[in-house]
């Protein structure tokens, strides 16, 4: 039972991330729609990290240590564009802060 | 000699491997949740091989875990790992120039972390991409199949009252603003954090693409207009 969720779960998985990569090997792209598909990466991203921070019931769970490390990392990875400088700094500023409250 | 050839896979393996570091107190949750749901080690481990996708796995295994049936756990699993399909529309036009064999293996690494780096410097030289691509892809397999094994082990030893899951917004919030390298970027990357909270009751993280459909639709509206 479990190996065949497991088997289920990989060939969907890979399904979804192969699919349009295979349906739109011919497709020309307009330019709108190129535009469009800039926005993906950064819109997701988002997206994921208010989802992350959030319960099922759709309460924002992020106090200030969680809310100043976030804050924190973006300033840190906008000026230095180094992502272990701002993981460090997320993750600092989120102990410090949750150990100090 | 092939030092050009070489130069955007050893490119892809380092800008994946700072990205991993969040992904190893990940590995460690993953083993907790297959410890919980009382599955053997090594039959929890193989779905990194078989699923290859942090977040997927871990819902899998949390929801029969909790008894549910195969046919609920894997598709709330699938929803979770939705997005996947946006970033396969997204690189689809720069697989359009790319061999079949690499059309197929390309999506089974297709994940979060590969998705933004390739997105970071789009590459238009279809080896470059391919090389860069693969090199950052299998770094993340490698290191991925390594630490769930890790983490299925030692899992359940390491307490949750350190908080390194907070490593994974972390990671997302800095992917996002290197992704965000245009004002119009960061707008819409501000519109897709306000629609996902609003939406934040829909189940497994559904919200998560009406969010990004939202807020892409709202700022080519924007963009469109100021061209006129």
């Amino acid at each position: 039972m479990i190996v065949t969720a497991i088997i289920l779960t990989g060939i969907g998985s890979y399904i979804m991330r192969a699919f349009f990569i295979f349906a739109l090997a011919r497709y020309q792209f307009p330019p709108i729609m190129l535009q469009a598909l800039e926005y993906v990466a950064p819109t997701v991203m988002a997206a994921l990290v208010i989802s992350l921070l959030t319960t099922p019931n759709g309460e924002l769970a992020a106090g200030l240590p969680e809310i100043a490390g976030l804050v924190g990392t973006a300033i840190v990875a906008k000026i230095s564009g180094n992502h272990i400088l701002s993981l460090i700094t997320g993750m600092a500023t989120y102990w410090l802060l949750g150990w100090i409250m | 000699m092939s030092t050009k050839r070489f130069s955007p896979a050893i490119s892809g393996a380092a800008g994946a491997l700072p990205l991993f570091i969040p992904a190893i107190p990940f590995a460690f949750v993953f083993g907790v949740v297959v410890a919980n749901a009382g599955i053997p080690e090594w039959l929890g481990w193989s779905s990194s091989p078989i699923i290859f996708g942090g977040a997927i796995q871990v819902t899998l295994f949390t929801l029969i875990g909790e008894g549910a049936s195969v046919a609920a756990a894997v598709s709330a699993a699938l929803v979770v790992g939705a997005r996947h399909m946006l970033y396969s529309v997204a690189l689809a036009p720069q697989f359009q120039h790319q061999p079949t064999w690499f059309r197929w293996v390309g999506p089974y690494v297709l994940i979060d972390q590969v998705f933004v780096l390739s997105q970071l410097n789009p590459i238009k030289e279809p080896d470059t991409f391919r090389h860069y691509f693969l090199a950052a892809g299998f770094t993340f397999w490698s290191l991925w199949m390594l630490f769930t094994a890790i983490g299925v082990v030692l899992g359940p030893a390491i307490p949750a009252s350190w908080g390194v899951e907070f490593a994974a917004p972390v990671l997302f919030v800095s992917l996002m603003m290197a992704a965000s390298n245009r004002p119009d970027k960061i707008g819409a990357a501000i519109l897709a954090m306000i629609i996902t909270y609003l939406f934040a009751e829909l189940p497994n993280r559904a919200g998560l693409l009406v969010a990004v459909f939202i807020s892409v639709v709202i700022m080519l509206l924007i963009t469109r207009r100021g061209q006129r």
